[in-house]
C-alpha cells in the first residue's frame, strides 16, 4: 500500500478497510443530513424575510421558521449522534477521523461545528424574544439577537463544508486511483460546491439591506463588498479540488437565488398590517443575485495561473482583480436592472415592502453623493487585501483538514 | 414658574410616559358600534412596533362574530389589513379577545366590527401607538443567557484548538508537542479575539438601547406662567418644544369645541380644581383668564387634538401669585369652571355624597367590593334634588358628563367622559376624514365650522340624573375625582375620594 498508511502502527490493515468501505458508500449519511439542514436553514431565512415583507405578520410557527428550526435541530442531532456514536461505539477508524473534544469526545471536526451552531440558534431564541418586548418587533435583518442566529447559521454551514472537504481530503489524499473513486472524488467536490454555495447565500443574506441592485452605483457598496466577500471567494478558491472552485460556488449561490426568487413569485400574499401603502398580490422576491461569478472566473484563473509562487504577492492581485471585475460588472448590470428590460417575472425587479411608499426613486441609484471615487476603490482593494490574506491562511488550512 | 417641593418634581421624573392622559396608558371606550351597544378596552404595545390587546364586551346575546382593524391616520381604509377576526372567551359569550399589531408610531384607530341578528355595525377607537416604556432584563433570564453564552464562547474555543491542533494530520497520527503548544497559543488569542468581539457587541446594544430610550416619547415641553395684567390674573402656556416649533406636526383641531382642555390642581392639598379653556395669542402661546382660585403651586393639564387624530397632554406646573381683589376678566369662556374644597387633611377623605347648589346631591354609588388595579370599573354618579329626585343633566361640552381622576401624587392623570378614556374629537378626525384632506388644515376648518361636538349620549335608558364612567386604574394608591354636569345652564363640579387596591385583595369592605 502507499507509504501514507505504512508509517503509522497498528491500525494500517483496518484503514485500507475503512477505504473501502468509505468507497462502497457514495455518501456518508451525515453529509446528506447537514446539507439538507443547510439548505432547510437558507430557505427558511429568505422565505421568513419574504414573508416580513409582503404579509407582515408572523407566529412562532410559520412555515418559514419552523424550516429554519428544522435545520438547526437536524444538523444539531445528527451530528450529536454522530460525535456519540463516535466516542462509545466508534471503530478505531472512525476515531481516526476525528478530533478530539474535552478530552473524552471524539467526533468529525465539522459535526463539533455543527453543534455549536445548533446551540448558538436555540440560544438566540429566548435573546429574541426578549429583544422584541423590548425594542419592539422583527423591523430589520442585522440585531443583536439576529447575529447569534446567524452565526449559528454560520456555524452549521462552515460545519457542513469541513464536513465534505475532510471527505474530499481524505480521498484526494490516496494516490491509488480507481474509477469509481473518480466517481466518489467528484461526488464530493460538486458537495463542496453546493456546501460553499449554500453558505454565500447566507453572507449575501446578511447584506440584503446595502446590496439591493439601486445600491451598485456607490461607494459604500463595493467596500462592504470587498470587505466581506474576497475572505471566502478565496478561502473556497485555494481549498476546493474542482477545476474552478470559486466559480463553482458562486454559480451555485446565483443559481439557488435565481430558483428562490422565481419560485417564491408563484405564491399569492397579502399584507395583513397596516400601514399598507403598497398592496402587493404575491411574495416579494429577494433582489437579483450578486453576480460574484464574474471575479470568480477571474479568481480562479489567477489562482490557477499563479499556482505557488507565494500568497503575498498573490494577494494584492486578487484584490486587485476582484474590486476591478465587482465594481464595472456591478455598474453596467444594475443600469439594466434598473430599466424596464429587467421588470418582469425572470429578473424579479420592481417588487417592493407593502410597507414602501412608491415613487420614482424605484428607478435611481440611491444616495447620489456616494458615488464610486477612486478613494472608494482604494479603501476597498485595501479591504480586500485583508479579506484576501485571510482568505488563503484559510483557504490552505482547508484543503489539509482531514478529519 | 417651577418652584415645587422637591418631592413632587421627584415623583413627576417617574411618571409612566404616554401622550394622552398621564399614567394611564389602556384605552375604554363605551359606544355603539351601529345597532350594538359594547365596551371596548385596549392596551397599547409599550414598544413599537408592537402588539395591543383587545377585549370587546357585548350587551347583546344574538351577536355571531366580532372583528377588530387597525388603520393608520394617513394611510385610510386603502391601507388598512384584512380585518382580524375576535376570539370569544370561554366561559363568556359576550367577551371577545384580539391582538393587532402596530408597526409605527403616530395615530390609529381601531375598527371594531360587530355582525349579528341585527345586522353590521362599527365603531372607530382612537388609540396612539408609542413607544413608552423600557423592559429590564430578569435576573434568572439574563443568568440563563449569560450562562449559554459561556458554553457557546468555551466550545468555540475549544473546536479552534481542536482543528489547530488535529485537523490536519493525518488520520491515525498523535498531534506532536509543537502542535499542541500552538494549538494552546491560539485557543489564548482566540479567547481575546471573541472576547472583543463581544465586548464590540455590548456597545452596540447600549446604542440600540440608548437610542430606544430617546426615542420614548415625551409630551412637547411648554412653559407655563401666571401674572396679573390690569388686576386680572392671566394664565399663559408656551409651547416650547422643538418638534412643536419646526413645524412638523398636523396643526391643532378642537375636540368637543375647544381647541385646548386644561386642568389646574393645588398640588398639596388638591382642593383647588379648575377646567379651563386657554385660547391661541399666535401658534405657540395659548392664554385664559384665571378663575378665583387660591394662590399657590399648581399642577397643570393640557389636553390637546391634532388634526392626525393624536392627543397628547401636556404636563407643567405653575405659581399662582394672590389676588388683590376676587374680580374676574368679563372675556373668560362661559364653558370654564372650577371648584375650590374645603382644605382638608390628608387622612379625611370626603365621602360619597357631596352636596351642590340648591340642595343637590352628587352620591357615588359603590360596589360591595373594593376598586383593584386593572381591573374593569363603573364609576356612577347619581344627582338628585333636595327632594330626592333625579335630576335632569344638561349636556356640557357635548357631554353628559366630564371627569378628571387623578392620584395623590401626580403620577396618574386621566380626564374622562361616559365614554370612556377616548377622546371624541380624536374619533371624528377619523370618522370625518376623507382623502383630500391630505392638505393640512382642511379636515380642522370642516370641524371647526360644523362645530359639531358629536354629543355622545348612551341610548341605553338609562335614568335621568346618573352618570357613569367606565374605567381601570393603573396602580393602587388614593385618588381624587372631580365630576362635572350641567344643571339649569350652570356646572356642577363635585370632588371625591377613591382608594384603589392592589388586584388580589377584592375582599368587600
Amino acid at each position: 500500500m502507499t507509504k501514507l498508511f505504512a508509517a503509522p502502527a497498528a491500525p494500517a490493515p483496518a484503514t485500507v478497510a475503512a477505504s473501502a468501505e468509505e468507497r462502497a458508500v457514495d455518501v456518508p449519511w451525515y453529509i446528506i443530513a447537514v446539507l439538507v439542514a443547510s439548505t432547510s436553514v437558507f430557505v427558511g431565512v429568505q422565505w421568513d424575510i419574504s414573508w416580513h415583507r409582503s404579509i407582515g405578520r408572523d407566529t412562532f410557527w410559520t412555515p418559514a421558521h419552523l424550516a429554519i428550526y428544522l435545520g438547526g435541530l437536524v444538523a444539531g442531532l445528527s451530528c450529536g449522534w454522530l460525535v456519540l456514536k463516535t466516542t462509545f461505539a466508534g471503530s478505531a477508524v472512525d476515531r481516526a477521523h476525528s478530533v478530539r473534544f474535552w478530552r473524552y469526545f471524539y467526533g468529525p471536526l465539522g459535526a463539533w461545528v455543527c453543534i455549536w451552531g445548533a446551540f448558538a440558534m436555540i440560544t438566540s431564541a429566548p435573546f429574541d424574544n426578549w429583544w422584541h418586548n423590548a425594542y419592539g418587533l422583527d423591523v430589520e435583518i442585522l440585531s443583536p439577537p439576529h447575529v447569534v442566529l446567524a452565526l449559528g447559521i454560520d456555524g452549521i454551514q462552515l460545519g457542513a463544508l469541513l464536513m465534505v472537504l475532510a471527505l474530499q481530503n481524505r480521498t484526494t489524499a490516496l494516490t491509488d486511483w480507481q474509477p469509481d473513486q473518480q466517481r466518489d472524488r467528484s461526488i464530493y467536490r460538486l458537495l463542496y460546491a453546493y456546501a460553499a454555495g449554500i453558505w454565500l447565500i447566507m453572507v449575501a443574506t446578511m447584506l440584503t439591506e446595502y446590496s439591493f441592485p439601486n445600491a451598485w452605483h456607490q461607494g459604500r457598496f463595493v467596500k462592504i463588498a470587498a470587505g466581506t466577500f474576497p475572505f471566502f471567494l478565496v478561502a473556497f478558491g485555494r481549498a476546493g479540488k474542482l477545476k474552478w472552485p470559486a466559480t463553482s460556488a458562486a454559480a451555485i449561490y446565483m443559481g439557488v437565488m435565481l430558483l428562490f426568487i422565481w419560485i417564491i413569485q408563484l405564491f399569492p400574499a397579502t399584507p395583513s398590517l397596516a400601514p399598507i401603502y403598497n398592496p402587493i398580490t404575491k411574495m416579494v422576491p429577494p433582489h437579483f443575485p450578486l453576480v460574484l461569478v464574474a471575479p470568480c472566473i477571474v479568481i480562479d484563473l489567477i489562482m490557477r495561473w499563479w499556482g505557488n509562487r507565494g500568497d503575498w504577492l498573490l494577494t494584492p492581485l486578487l484584490a486587485a482583480a476582484f474590486v476591478g471585475t465587482f465594481s464595472v460588472v456591478h455598474w453596467y448590470f444594475g443600469e439594466f436592472l434598473l430599466s424596464p428590460a429587467a421588470r418582469n417575472w425572470f429578473f424579479g425587479t420592481d417588487q417592493w415592502d407593502y410597507t414602501a411608499r412608491l415613487g420614482p426613486w424605484r428607478y435611481e441609484f440611491w444616495r447620489s453623493h456616494d458615488t464610486i471615487t477612486f478613494k472608494a476603490l482604494l479603501i476597498a482593494a485595501l479591504l480586500a487585501m485583508l479579506g484576501t490574506r485571510l482568505g488563503l491562511w484559510w483557504g490552505n488550512w482547508m484543503s489539509r483538514t482531514k478529519r | 414658574m417651577r418652584r415645587f417641593p422637591a418631592r413632587v418634581v421627584l415623583l413627576g421624573a417617574v411618571v409612566a410616559v404616554v401622550s394622552a392622559h398621564v399614567g394611564s396608558p389602556n384605552v375604554l371606550f363605551d359606544g355603539m358600534a351601529g345597532p350594538y351597544a359594547i365596551r371596548v378596552i385596549i392596551r397599547p404595545p409599550r414598544v413599537v412596533p408592537g402588539i395591543a390587546e383587545i377585549t370587546v364586551r357585548v350587551q347583546d346575546d344574538d351577536v355571531s362574530s366580532v372583528s377588530v382593524q387597525p388603520n393608520r391616520w394617513d394611510a385610510g381604509d386603502a391601507g388598512a389589513p384584512p380585518a382580524n377576526g375576535a376570539t370569544p372567551v370561554p366561559g363568556d359569550d359576550r367577551l371577545y379577545v384580539a391582538e393587532l399589531w402596530f408597526m409605527t408610531s403616530g395615530s390609529y384607530s381601531v375598527h371594531v366590527t360587530v355582525d349579528g341578528a341585527k345586522g353590521s355595525g362599527t365603531a372607530i377607537v382612537p388609540i396612539v401607538s408609542l413607544a413608552t416604556t423600557t423592559l429590564p432584563m430578569t435576573r434568572w433570564y439574563g443568568l440563563m443567557l449569560l450562562a449559554m453564552g459561556t458554553f457557546l464562547f468555551v466550545g468555540l474555543v475549544t473546536i479552534v484548538g481542536a482543528a489547530v491542533r488535529e485537523s490536519v494530520i493525518e488520520p491515525n497520527e498523535q498531534p506532536g508537542p509543537h502542535r499542541r503548544v500552538r494549538a494552546a497559543v491560539v485557543m489564548g488569542i482566540s479567547a481575546i479575539l471573541l472576547g472583543l468581539l463581544l465586548f464590540g457587541g455590548k456597545i452596540w446594544w447600549d446604542a440600540i438601547d440608548g437610542a430606544h430610550r430617546r426615542n420614548i416619547f415625551r409630551p412637547f415641553s411648554t412653559t407655563t406662567t401666571a401674572s396679573i395684567d390690569n388686576g386680572v390674573r392671566t394664565l399663559r402656556m408656551e409651547i416650547d418644544d422643538e418638534r412643536w416649533l419646526g413645524r412638523r406636526w398636523t396643526p391643532l383641531v378642537p375636540d368637543h369645541g375647544k381647541l385646548m382642555h386644561m386642568f389646574l390642581i393645588n398640588a398639596a392639598t388638591l382642593d383647588a380644581f379648575a377646567h379651563i379653556h386657554p385660547v391661541p395669542l399666535d401658534s405657540n402661546i395659548f392664554e385664559v383668564p384665571l378663575p378665583p382660585l387660591p394662590a399657590g403651586d399648581y399642577r397643570v393639564y393640557a389636553d390637546v387634538l391634532f388634526e392626525s387624530g393624536f392627543t397628547q397632554t401636556l404636563v407643567d406646573t405653575a405659581s399662582l401669585p394672590a389676588v388683590g381683589s376676587s374680580h374676574r376678566a368679563v372675556d373668560a369662556d362661559p364653558d370654564d369652571s372650577w371648584h375650590v374644597g374645603p382644605i382638608r387633611s390628608t387622612a379625611r377623605s370626603t365621602g360619597n355624597a357631596v352636596p351642590l347648589q340648591n340642595g343637590m346631591i352628587m352620591t357615588r354609588e359603590e360596589s360591595d367590593e373594593r376598586i383593584a388595579v386593572d381591573h374593569e370599573t363603573d364609576l356612577r354618579f347619581v344627582v338628585r334634588g333636595a327632594r330626592g329626585e333625579p335630576v335632569a343633566l344638561e349636556p356640557y361640552m357635548g357631554m353628559m358628563s366630564h371627569a378628571v381622576v387623578t392620584k395623590e401624587d401626580g403620577s396618574v392623570f386621566v380626564h374622562l367622559h361616559p365614554a370612556g378614556t377616548i377622546s371624541r374629537g380624536a374619533q371624528q378626525t377619523f370618522e370625518l376624514r376623507q382623502p383630500g384632506d391630505t392638505a393640512l388644515g382642511r379636515l380642522g376648518r370642516r370641524m371647526t365650522d360644523s362645530l359639531s361636538l358629536g354629543i355622545m349620549i348612551m341610548a341605553d335608558g338609562r335614568e335621568p340624573g346618573i352618570v357613569s364612567f367606565p374605567y381601570q386604574f393603573p396602580k393602587r394608591g388614593r385618588y381624587r375625582m372631580w365630576v362635572q354636569v350641567k344643571v339649569d345652564g350652570t356646572v356642577e363640579t363635585a370632588a371625591f375620594d377613591i382608594d384603589v387596591v392592589d388586584g388580589e385583595d377584592t375582599s368587600p369592605r
